[in-house]
């Protein structure tokens, strides 16, 4: 009796200890979103214009309190002071948005204009990020996502990327977590096991990946 | 000698099963208000971790048009609440909810089962209140906004937090002491050659509670616990002074509003069906309770184990279990801290 006591004592203690019981935390703001990458006249890439949409849910929880002139709707005006609130919040998490110019982490300044607009019951929220260099890359990496997961982010369904003033040799793809993570679940026991530094890369693998690849 | 192996075998689990509730607990969360930069990046969400995860975001998601539903027909609210029971027991398989403090807890003060029930059911029920208490006046009939809520929880949390750290140095107090005395007294008297003498009431004085015990045990007041009871007594749990001990660790636990539940109450606000919103939120605390309880159970299971194991080793085995005892009690506190400092962060609530 006590050693099955024991052994399932030991077998819950093996189950919360395994690492992925430590992303228990799950979204409570969910992002759809759309993306446009900025090209300067001569073929530089200069920054990501984000469009995102949030839920219905945390819309509702975002907007309670604001003064609104007309009832269930509100002006890019009475939303200002949320999303400076926003704004600034994102900081923190470099505005969830990481790149790559052929490999190196590209850096981004801060953002340059932002808006919230609120249309059928959700916010959107508009905000671009210009590049501290711009640059032409073979290849650009840009991933959007939360390593705490807080907020869960999708490209929408319909046009999700778009590419502005780029050259006409550009092309693009939009890649969703679980095209990523099909060809890696393999290399899941191995990642996990691999020096640190391997680690604080690890959750771009869940990102949604935008790749422009401009030969 | 095999006693003695399972002992330390059982320690280890032990111990091992409370700090990885706690980091569970903890999981990675931060608040974008909290002034650090994002963490570590997640682990990948696989298998049976993977799977609650997947649920507790779909049925928070089966929520908002459950509502939606519930708005125009008005059958649709038994749905509802079904969702949001069953999204209560999943999500308080995540961070926060006080299932590491509440475990600890009740390890470190040899708790009943019973009781152990009753915290945890007090607890969740306090939390489902605090988010309809917030809401209630600060959206329903203050208007004010997320962002001043936000501020309203986080002055919450940190009270919770600091409730939790004071329990815990309480608790470790009063266990530390106990611990240390055992084992100078295991210490002197195996310098005087009295070996395997009878420690087991002498250990089991400190293990009442903390708040009117004395580690001699010549202070007592009028209960009968004395010597040989190894912890309240079913009847304590009503009687005088039983309900008060486990307050302190109810309201530190309790008081911490679950963000999902502001979100909702806020949205079922929106939608001109707060009380809708109520009944979901109270469905959504049984439904932690529930969670809760069951991780609870553990924890006492693991603690009465290892309190049989240890009366068959008068000696070794009462210090394994003080000094487990005493190890819990450490950890409460070092929970509190870490919340209150921002090493292990709660459920985040936030703005974007």
């Amino acid at each position: 009796m006590r050693s099955i006591i024991l052994t399932s004592l030991a077998a819950t203690t093996m189950w919360f200890a395994q690492p992925s019981g430590l992303a228990w935390a799950h979204p409570h703001v969910w992002v759809t979103m759309k993306n446009e990458l900025l090209f300067a006249p001569d073929g530089s890439v200069t920054g990501v214009r984000h469009a995102w949409t949030f839920d219905d849910m945390f819309s509702a929880f975002a907007t309670q309190g604001l003064e609104q002139k007309t009832k269930g709707a509100f002006t890019r005006d009475e939303l200002a002071p949320l999303a400076k609130v926003n704004i600034e919040s994102l900081k923190e998490f470099a505005y969830f948005t990481f790149a790559k110019m052929n490999g190196q982490t590209a850096k981004f300044n801060g953002p340059t204009d932002y808006w919230l607009d609120y249309k059928d019951s959700v916010l959107t929220l508009h905000f671009t990020l210009p590049f501290t260099a711009p640059a032409k890359p073979k290849v650009l990496d840009v991933d959007v996502y939360d390593p705490t997961y807080f907020v869960d982010f999708a490209f929408a369904k319909k046009d999700p990327v778009a590419l502005a003033g780029a050259p006409v040799s550009c092309k693009f793809t939009a890649q969703k977590p679980n095209d990523l993570s099909a060809g890696q679940s393999q290399q899941l026991g191995e990642a996990f096991f691999n020096k640190l530094d391997t680690m604080s890369n690890w959750g771009a693998q869940f990102a949604n990946r935008l790749v422009v690849t401009c030969p | 000698m095999k006693i003695m192996k399972h002992g330390a075998c059982l320690a280890a689990t032990a111990v091992c099963f409370l700090l990885v509730i706690g980091v569970l607990d903890a999981a990675l969360a931060q608040n974008p208000f909290g002034g650090r930069p994002a963490g570590p990046p997640p682990m990948a969400p696989t298998g049976f971790a993977g799977w609650v995860l997947a649920k507790q975001a779909e049925f928070y998601r089966m929520l908002a048009v459950a509502l939606h539903a519930a708005k125009t027909n008005a059958s649709a609210t038994a749905g509802l609440l079904g969702i949001s029971f069953a999204y209560g027991i999943f999500h308080a398989a995540g961070p926060g909810h006080g299932k590491a403090v509440i475990s600890s807890y009740l390890f470190a003060n040899d708790e009943t089962w019973r009781r152990g029930v009753v915290l945890s059911f007090v607890s969740a029920l306090l939390q489902a209140m605090v988010a309809i208490v917030i809401v209630g006046i600060a959206a329903v009939l203050l208007g004010a906004t997320a962002k001043t809520m936000g501020s309203a929880v986080r002055i919450i949390e940190i009270g919770s937090y600091a409730l939790i750290a004071l329990v815990g140095a309480r608790l470790l107090w009063s266990k530390g002491r106990g611990f240390i005395a055992a084992l100078r007294a295991r210490m002197q008297a195996q310098g005087q050659g009295h070996h395997a003498h009878d420690h087991h009431s002498h250990g089991h004085n400190h293990d009442h509670e903390y708040g009117h015990q004395d580690p001699y045990g010549d202070e007592h007041d009028g209960h009968d616990h004395h010597g040989h009871s190894h912890g309240p007594e079913p009847r304590d749990l009503a009687g005088p002074g039983g309900w008060h001990r486990g307050l302190s660790a109810i309201v530190a636990v309790g008081l911490r509003p679950c963000s999902g539940a502001i979100i909702v109450l806020v949205f079922a606000l929106a939608q001109g069906m707060f009380w809708t919103g109520v009944g979901a939120t109270l469905l959504m605390g049984l439904g932690t309770f529930i969670t809760v309880a069951a991780i609870a159970t553990i924890a006492v299971g693991s603690r009465a184990i290892a309190a049989r194991i240890a009366s068959h080793r008068s000696g070794s085995g009462v210090l394994i279990v003080l000094g487990l005892e005493a190890a819990a009690a450490g950890l409460v506190m070092v929970f509190g801290l870490a919340l209150l400092t921002g090493y292990m962060a709660s459920e985040r609530m936030g703005l974007f």
